[in-house]
């Protein structure tokens, strides 16, 4: 799933500020489950503005509402007399969700209020990791189901660094180097011998943008 | 769309209420005794119950073998909070009924339970009813049968009085076949005639012996001692027949009339007395000696008085096909002393009143009725209660006479006697993992009389719980059902709740969906307020009501004109409760302070607090209770959270984290002063909330 935080407030005050009729928009799949963007999200949200724009002296509206996916655009038709009611519209989905209001609705600012952060996943509850940067030429068959390009801050594919102490990385000592991890897998797998292999330098023209498949 | 599974068990009833013969909304009236709310307790109690002050203190109360508490550690003590809400709640005024326009003359003969339950129900239906009672006082075998101690006299004349003041009519002295006959009634006018005349007559045996000086029937014996008709003299040692309840009260009855031992003579094995365990027990408290396994062979004299009973050893009570047949070792014999013996072995109909009637009886000698509208043979006639149905328990009675007041109702109104009883669906039993998970809370303890001061009277052994304790015992409630519901298509199967529900009630189903196991659910509310997709909503407790109920107290506070303007989100258990915190909101509390009472603090939302500066609040605090009183796992951490993420946004948008304070009482006996001092002073150094200028 995609990742993503809500801007700090402060943030998505100033980004408002010129606007009188905003329309909160929650995206009910990734920025739900990540906390950023559901239902109950947007309700803290309005909520929160609304103390602010009447701390402000100002008089503003805020119209609520989530569908089930911003980053389709038959599911934006459901919005679309509130998105003519509304100055803008503040998402609360990824940057998928914003561009896709967009498009879909050319005539109106669409302000993002999170900050779109990864592809990764819960590993406990309220804490979410990546895991994948969608290089687009995927060899987790080869590194025991661990990926190094996300996981490893320099992205080797031939690891580990001669930076690592204790199993930790050197940018983080914080955080389990990659390759140690892989290390470990492949051992419990019985399938050390994979790294006697050198991966062949990687083709990073197939994470170019834009990219686009059709099926 | 497919209801969820969630929204199927939701209509499933709590097994309190499911067991209740009268269908008592046991989980509601416990509910608000916990909350403090008394009389709306006493509401939810009188609303399917003629006789509260009665079930308060007899009942067989078979809730309290369903209830799941049980399951954990003990269940609740329901009948003693019954009888807590009838002794402590503000009852109001019962409702007089006039007569309807549809309203007939109907006669109820005998004012037991079951004919005292169908003349309320009949009257609140507008019909005019007259009970007739051949003892001189109402109550049929709860005045005569029932010892003092356990039932006193001006309890019974509460519920009386209520059932008289919906217009019924009693009237005493009456006997069926003696002062007026079925054809009588019916020459008056009366449309329709309940029988509901109880087993007056009790059994006797047919043992050498029987006609000795100082042998004795039960309820005669009983019905001597309950009605005061006159001093009985009790021997110097008793000896009882029988292992019924009837038996226990003779027992303990001729305890307290000064017999100086008492012994208990039964057929069956302790554990197969048909008496109640706890009757048993306080029996055998107050030094009743209790003889199991023997019958009697002989009643032995001298000088034509009693001298002791020969018992011979009892085998078995039932035969293979599972009748009563007992079986004796008659070479087995022993002899008890004793100069006194009464006969408690069963109770039989007296249905000599019908020799002249065409009503017709069954092979048995019974009445023939339908089982199904309990109607007799003849029209417009029924019977219910002990004498239709056998010796049975007063609560039995009780729907007993319920079911033949609608049929009655429909045999008036000339509608089909026969209606389908609604089916009822009983939640499932507790699943071993959640029952790990539930706190244990101990039982609150009902105090009694010492036995030495129990066995020189008729003064009411159990003496009720005061208000702490009641709250803390209904607090013990597991609300059965009355937690989550799952809203399934607003779910984006984040997974949260099946992660933070602190007893794995969440759980993942076969086809990727989340089910809230709505009868394993332990209503915490924690789950509620984290749902990002706010696809869980408590049934009992949702945003649009707190959101309103705010609005309502910041609304009264604003009248006072005072500063500055406080809201308290308040626990309504523990120490609100027990505290009479209610009262005190009612009548001290500074206007300027707006309280709301919420059920556990982990039920409050982000969204609720700042709804409260948003309408113009200078001042929030969240009081939460002691955290080992809480029921609930993990309450104060959960509303810890979202008060500091409340804190965050008034620092974010400019109104400031110190206005919104949570604390947690010290205990739940704290002085009603000492947390208002705790509210008071800090809001004292807030200033007016800017958006209430």
């Amino acid at each position: 799933m995609i990742v993503g935080k809500q801007k700090p407030l402060p943030e998505i005050r100033e980004m408002i500020a010129d606007y009188g009729n905003i329309l909160i928009l929650g995206c009910g799949t990734c920025a739900t489950v990540c906390f950023a963007g559901g239902e109950r999200e947007v309700d803290i949200l309005a909520s929160s503005l609304g103390i602010a724009a009447k701390l402000e002296g100002k008089e503003r509206v805020t119209t609520k509402h989530t569908v089930k996916r911003q980053c389709e655009w038959e599911f934006l038709d459901e919005i679309e007399e509130k998105v003519k009611q509304a100055d803008a519209v503040l998402s609360l989905g990824c940057g998928v969700g914003v561009q896709a209001i967009a498009e879909r609705f050319p005539e109106i600012p669409v302000l993002p209020g999170l900050d779109t952060l990864f592809m990764g996943m819960p590993v406990e509850e309220g804490v979410w990791v990546e895991r994948c940067v969608g290089c687009g030429n995927c060899i987790l068959n080869q590194t025991g189901g661990i990926c190094p390009i996300a996981r490893c801050p320099k992205g080797l594919i031939n690891g580990p660094c001669g930076g690592y102490r204790d199993g930790k990385c050197e940018v983080d000592p914080t955080r389990d180097c990659a390759w140690v991890l892989i290390y470990e897998r492949l051992k419990k797998m019985g399938r050390l011998d994979m790294l006697h292999t050198s991966q062949p330098l990687k083709d990073y023209s197939k994470m170019g943008h834009p990219r686009s498949i059709t099926r | 769309m497919m209801p969820s599974v969630s929204t199927m068990q939701g209509e499933a009833q709590p097994p309190c209420q499911v067991t209740c013969p009268i269908h008592q909304d046991v989980r509601g009236y416990i509910v608000a005794v916990a909350r403090g709310e008394f009389s709306e307790a006493s509401k939810l109690i009188m609303e399917t119950n003629p006789l509260p002050s009665v079930c308060g203190m007899i009942c067989a109360h078979p809730c309290e073998t369903k209830c799941r508490r049980g399951q954990v550690d003990e269940p609740l003590s329901i009948m003693a909070l019954k009888r807590f809400v009838v002794e402590h709640a503000d009852h109001g005024s019962p409702k007089l009924q006039g007569e309807s326009e549809q309203g007939q003359k109907v006669a109820i003969i005998g004012s037991g339970p079951s004919g005292l339950t169908a003349a309320h129900d009949l009257a609140k239906m507008g019909h005019k009813v007259t009970v007739f009672e051949h003892e001189n006082a109402p109550g049929g075998a709860l005045r005569s049968g029932i010892p003092k101690y356990r039932l006193p006299r001006e309890v019974l004349q509460r519920d009386l009085e209520a059932i008289i003041a919906l217009g019924v009519e009693i009237k005493t002295n009456t006997e069926l076949g003696k002062d007026l006959t079925i054809g009588g009634l019916k020459n008056q006018g009366y449309r329709a005639i309940l029988i509901s005349t109880g087993l007056p007559l009790s059994r006797g045996l047919r043992v050498p012996g029987i006609e000795l000086d100082g042998v004795l029937l039960a309820l005669p014996f009983l019905r001597e001692v309950n009605l005061d008709r006159q001093k009985i003299q009790v021997g110097k040692r008793v000896i009882v027949i029988g292992g019924g309840n009837v038996a226990i009260d003779v027992a303990r009855s001729a305890l307290r009339l000064g017999a100086g031992r008492v012994h208990m003579v039964c057929l069956e094995a302790r554990e197969e007395m048909p008496s109640f365990p706890w009757e048993i027990e306080a029996a055998l408290e107050e030094g009743v000696q209790i003889y199991c396994s023997k019958g009697p062979k002989s009643i032995l004299g001298k000088d034509g008085q009693v001298t002791g009973l020969e018992c011979m050893r009892c085998t078995a009570v039932f035969d293979a096909e599972g009748r009563f047949n007992p079986s004796f070792d008659k070479g087995e014999v022993s002899v008890i002393d004793g100069d006194m013996v009464i006969i408690a072995i069963g109770q039989a109909s007296d249905l000599s009143f019908l020799k002249d009637s065409a009503i017709k009886l069954n092979e048995g000698g019974q009445l023939l009725l339908d089982a199904d509208t309990l109607a007799t043979s003849e029209e417009g006639i029924f019977a219910s209660g002990e004498v239709a149905t056998g010796p049975g328990s007063a609560v039995e009675a009780m729907a007993n006479g319920r079911k033949a007041a609608l049929s009655i109702a429909r045999y008036l109104t000339g509608r089909p006697l026969a209606v389908a009883p609604p089916a009822e669906i009983e939640l499932g039993e507790l699943s071993p993992q959640i029952i790990d998970k539930i706190k244990r809370l101990p039982k609150q303890q009902m105090p009694a009389l010492a036995v030495p001061e129990r066995v020189q009277n008729f003064v009411q052994v159990e003496l009720g719980y005061d208000r702490a304790s009641a709250v803390r015992e209904a607090r013990r409630c597991l609300s059965c059902g009355l937690g989550t519901e799952y809203i399934e298509e607003e779910c984006s199967t984040c997974l949260t709740c099946v992660r933070i529900c602190p007893y794995g009630v969440p759980i993942i189903t076969a086809s990727g969906s989340v089910d809230i196991r709505v009868d394993q659910c332990q209503a915490c509310g924690i789950c509620v307020n984290e749902c990002p997709a706010k696809a869980v909503i408590l049934k009992q407790y949702q945003d649009e009501e707190v959101i309103e109920r705010i609005t309502t107290a910041i609304a009264n506070a604003s009248r006072s004109g005072v500063r500055p303007l406080t809201v308290v989100f308040w626990c309504s258990f523990s120490a609100y409760a027990t505290g009479d915190f209610a009262e005190f909101v009612r009548t001290k509390c500074p206007s300027n302070i707006g309280i709301l009472t919420i059920p556990c603090v982990t039920k409050i939302g982000i969204i609720h607090l700042l709804k409260a500066f948003e309408l113009g609040a200078d001042k929030v605090f969240v009081v939460g209770c002691p955290e080992e009183y809480c029921p609930y796992k993990e309450s104060t951490s959960w509303a810890r959270r979202k008060v500091d993420r409340a804190k965050k946004i008034l620092d974010d948008v400019g109104l400031g984290a110190e206005r919104l304070e949570m604390f947690n009482l010290p205990n739940v006996d704290i002085e009603q002063e000492e947390v208002l001092f705790k509210i008071t002073q800090p809001a004292k150094q807030t200033q007016p909330d800017p958006l209430n200028g």
